[in-house]
């Protein structure tokens, strides 16, 4: 459930991040003065502000999930081929897809000493799935047996505090029963939200504290050095966690995560060396970061696709799938991936992103560049002769959003108004409140490396209001095929019908995909051996320092 | 036009006693001003005599006129309409400057030179319709307050003060960003701007008139039984005219200046407009790539701004004597 919001780096207006921006430079230095053995200048991380509290169960998005996965260990990682591999979990098994069972390794502790036990895992998901937590991340337990008890929806009261389908076998075993067969589920089990949290992080109140959400205790690699006071504070300081069973770094101990609000001021940061890692470099800086730093600067394959959002459920003047389709066709996506984001992004051709299984090259037919047949549909469909286009002033869209306003008037001879909301959820609130009918931009950042993560939260009838579909797609036909590939028993047979799905997705464009992101990353003469993992989070224990 | 001073000097003994207005006698004028034989140099007259002479001022005639029209005519200056989106082609995105296109190209592939000859207009629209408004209302508040003095004094004068409180460029961004979306940008721009700016000619307006209100001539107009309204438009106005007009035309070009700041921060005008602090704020992230596209429009507005301060300062130094 992570839209993205755009080069990461989310600031408030445009005037705050220029305010803060100017004076990010004198508060930065504030690191290499921990004590202990080793070398203990830390390694340092480039973030933007965390939304939320550090609570697992609360984060959605990209900044804070970054900390918490230093902090916390995964029941499962993700290998070369996008496959899922155990981490903190033994064994992950099923003969049904249906009943799960998950097998923990011993030997993980809590970093306050206490082991860490199957009842940690269901008590936090049966803390996240509860409807009166109000956790954003709720939504991902939706697919365990008695999650409609603990989570009724809007208005109703919850009839239970924990989801039938979660039982603990044992102090390493956890049984868990989903309401229907979901053959992606062992994938699902990297994201964030099935952290566990342990006893201490829950108050008296029965809710976690904010003790807990500043400097939360985890089972992973590293430990919070001190609470990280969201807002004043401009580092989270973290060390290697003694106890931690798994691989750890082989010559540091210290990592730093520095907060900033603008991804210019990061960039020059890491030139002047003040910056170890940066992994949201800004399109304007690409050209520099190549040539400054030539096989210090990386460009891979990133899981995240952008595509112009088309608002079906509040305005019927797009109901025709043609005018969506000559939409689609007046868009240069190839010069606007050079161009406008230098290479950055990859222009989009399947509304499956190539980084994930389940990705057919050219898939989409629509999303070529063919002005001529765009104006002849457009005009045979008679299409609006004014669109509005949405953007968030705040995530870098301003550009490329003119670019394809600019193909619009000229391929579809019609007027396009670009039109800036401070936020994303500004463009939200507006088409909520009838006060916007226009196109919207609208990006995706998966949450776990499967195909079906790309269709049913955007496109799944069931996720209108609750999930991520906010134009209000709604197709019977999709959503049966998602239902049946998320039951099938082989992974290469749900593959099939989730590309079926995509088919019709392809057919009917309820989005119009633009690009697929890459990442770009670049890091100092300091540290070597840095990769990303499918997540775009930093593989931490195989970098050295240099 | 009696004089208690002899107007000969004292190489002249033998000058009778009663020296009388000699319509023809060829008198240098004194003040190395030339008035109409017959009438005196009133300070317009004046005025306009030295301004003619000043070359900053020439100058900065002729750079306005330019700009005034390209406004009107932007079409005269360049072939190419940066409104079609047509003109744009993005796979020549931050090209070079070149024969067809003599500032180069910017982010979008859009030609630098023709947005930013079809820029002037709106700065020009913004700039003449702000000074405009405040001119009027700062200048109707500020002969009111002037005249009467006493409470309507007191109360407007401390209406203007907390008007003078608020920071212009932090009260416009406000103003601008609160209602973005709900005007024309361009107007909203213009009230932004007008509703900080007028306490300045206010605050002018009202001295000069305190200042003219003693003289003899009104104190004789009221004698006579002029009524309010005539003395204030007939008498003080004409004589308290002069440091509003500098004001004004300085301040034509700091509204320029403010509306390009706002543009900048992304609440002033807004695309498909097209406006000087638009074009720059759209280059900055890419300057150290492609500087032309910002340098151009960051010109254009610097000459402008500074055509309008030079100006109204050639015109305060002719219209105050104090000076000279």
């Amino acid at each position: 459930m992570r839209v993205t919001k755009g080069a990461k780096i989310v600031a408030g207006t445009a005037l705050l991040a220029l305010a803060v921006a100017a004076c990010g430079g004198g508060a930065s230095d504030s690191g290499g003065t921990a004590a202990g053995g080793g070398d203990t200048t830390p390694v340092r991380m480039e973030i933007g502000e965390p939304q939320e509290l550090l609570n697992p169960l609360n984060t959605t998005e990209t900044e804070g999930s970054e900390v918490l996965a230093a902090i916390f260990e995964p029941l499962v990682e993700y290998d070369e081929n996008k496959q899922p591999v155990e981490a903190a979990a033994e064994s992950i098994t099923t003969t049904d897809s249906k009943v799960w069972t998950i097998k923990l390794k011993s030997g993980y502790t809590w970093q306050d000493g206490t082991a860490v036990t199957a009842a940690d895992y269901a008590r936090s998901w049966n803390y996240g799935a509860n409807q009166e937590n109000a956790m954003g991340a709720s939504a991902f337990f939706s697919r365990i047996d008695g999650y409609a008890d603990v989570h009724p929806g809007e208005g109703k009261t919850p009839t239970s505090k924990e989801m039938k389908g979660l039982k603990v076998v044992d102090d390493l075993t956890l049984e868990v029963t989903l309401a229907a067969p979901f053959s992606q589920f062992k994938t699902m089990l990297g994201y964030t939200a099935f952290y566990p949290l342990p006893a201490s992080a829950i108050g008296p109140d029965g809710q976690v504290t904010q003790a807990y959400g500043e400097q939360p205790i985890g089972q992973g690699l590293f430990k919070m050095d001190k609470p990280y006071k969201k807002g004043t504070d401009t580092t989270v300081d973290l060390t290697v966690y003694d106890k931690y069973p798994g691989t750890k770094p082989k010559n540091w101990t210290k990592l730093q995560f520095k907060v900033y609000t603008s991804s210019e001021t990061a960039f020059n940061d890491l030139q002047a060396e003040n910056l170890d890692i940066h992994d949201s470099l800004p399109p304007s800086t690409i050209a520099t970061a190549k040539s400054t730093f030539g096989d210090r600067y990386h460009d891979e394959p990133d899981a995240a696709v952008g595509y112009i959002g088309v608002p079906l459920r509040y305005n019927p003047e797009f109901d025709n799938p043609e005018i969506r389709k000559a939409i689609s066709l007046a868009i240069d996506r190839k010069t606007i991936a050079e161009t406008v984001f230098s290479g950055t992004r990859a222009p989009a051709d399947d509304f499956i992103n190539p980084a994930i299984p389940g990705y057919r090259q050219g898939a989409c037919t629509a999303c070529t560049y063919n002005p001529a047949e765009a104006k002849s549909l457009y005009e045979k469909a008679n299409g609006p002769k004014t669109i509005e286009l949405g953007y968030n002033a705040d995530g870098g869209h301003k550009e490329w959003i003119e670019a394809v306003a600019n193909n619009l008037r000229s391929n579809l001879g019609i007027n396009v108004n670009p039109k800036p909301f401070e936020k994303f959820q500004g463009i939200l609130d507006a088409l909520d409140a009838k006060e916007y009918k226009g196109l919207f931009r609208m990006g995706w950042s998966i949450d776990y490396p499967s195909a079906e993560n790309y269709l049913t939260p955007i496109f799944g009838t069931g996720s209108i209001g609750t999930g991520s579909n906010y134009g209000g797609y709604s197709n019977k036909e999709f959503d049966d095929l998602v239902a049946k590939g998320d039951q099938a028993l082989d992974a290469a047979e749900g593959l099939k019908l989730y590309q079926q799905a995509d088919d019709i997705l392809v057919k009917d464009l309820p989005y119009i995909p633009v690009y697929f992101y890459r990442s770009n990353f670049a890091y100092s003469t300091k540290v070597k051996n840095v990769t990303l993992n499918l997540l775009n989070q930093v593989n931490w224990s195989q970098i050295e320092k240099a | 036009m009696s004089n208690p001073t002899p107007p000969v000097g004292p190489g002249l003994p033998e000058a009778p006693a009663l020296v009388t207005d000699t319509v023809t006698a060829p008198a240098p004028p004194r003040h190395g001003k030339k008035a109409k034989s017959g009438k005196p140099a009133s300070l317009w007259t004046d005025a306009w005599y030295d301004l003619r002479r000043r070359p900053m001022f020439i100058l900065s005639v002729i750079i306005i006129l330019v700009l005034l029209v390209m406004s009107f005519w932007p079409s005269l200056f360049t072939a190419i309409d940066p409104f079609n989106a047509r003109t744009c082609d993005l796979a020549t995105a931050r090209q070079a400057p070149s024969a067809g296109h003599l500032f180069g190209r910017d982010n979008l592939g859009c030609d630098v030179y023709a947005k930013t000859i079809y820029g002037a207009r709106n700065s020009i629209v913004i700039g003449v319709f702000t000074t405009l408004i405040t001119t009027l209302v700062g200048g109707l508040l500020g002969i009111v307050a002037g005249y009467f003095s006493g409470a309507v004094d007191a109360v407007s004068s401390r209406l203007t003060e907390i008007f003078f409180a608020i920071p212009p460029i932090l009260g416009a961004l406000l103003i601008a960003a609160t209602f973005r979306g709900r005007a024309n940008s361009i107007l909203l721009v213009i009230i932004a701007l007008a509703v900080l700016g007028w306490p300045m000619t206010f605050r002018i307006m009202r001295a000069a008139v305190i200042t003219a209100k003693n003289q003899d001539f009104v104190v004789a107009a009221k004698a006579l039984g002029a009524s309010a309204g005539r003395i204030m438009f007939r008498h003080l106005l004409p004589n308290s005219l002069a440091p509003v007009i500098v004001v004004a035309t300085i301040n034509l070009g700091v509204f320029i200046a403010a509306e390009a700041a706002l543009s900048f921060l992304g609440v002033g005008v807004q695309s498909p407009d097209i406006s000087w602090g638009l074009m720059i704020s759209d280059a900055r992230d890419r300057f150290l790539e492609a500087p032309l596209p910002l340098v151009f429009p960051a010109v254009f507005l610097s000459i402008t701004v500074l055509a309008f301060i030079m100006m109204g300062d050639a015109v305060r130094d002719a219209l105050d004597p104090k000076l000279r």
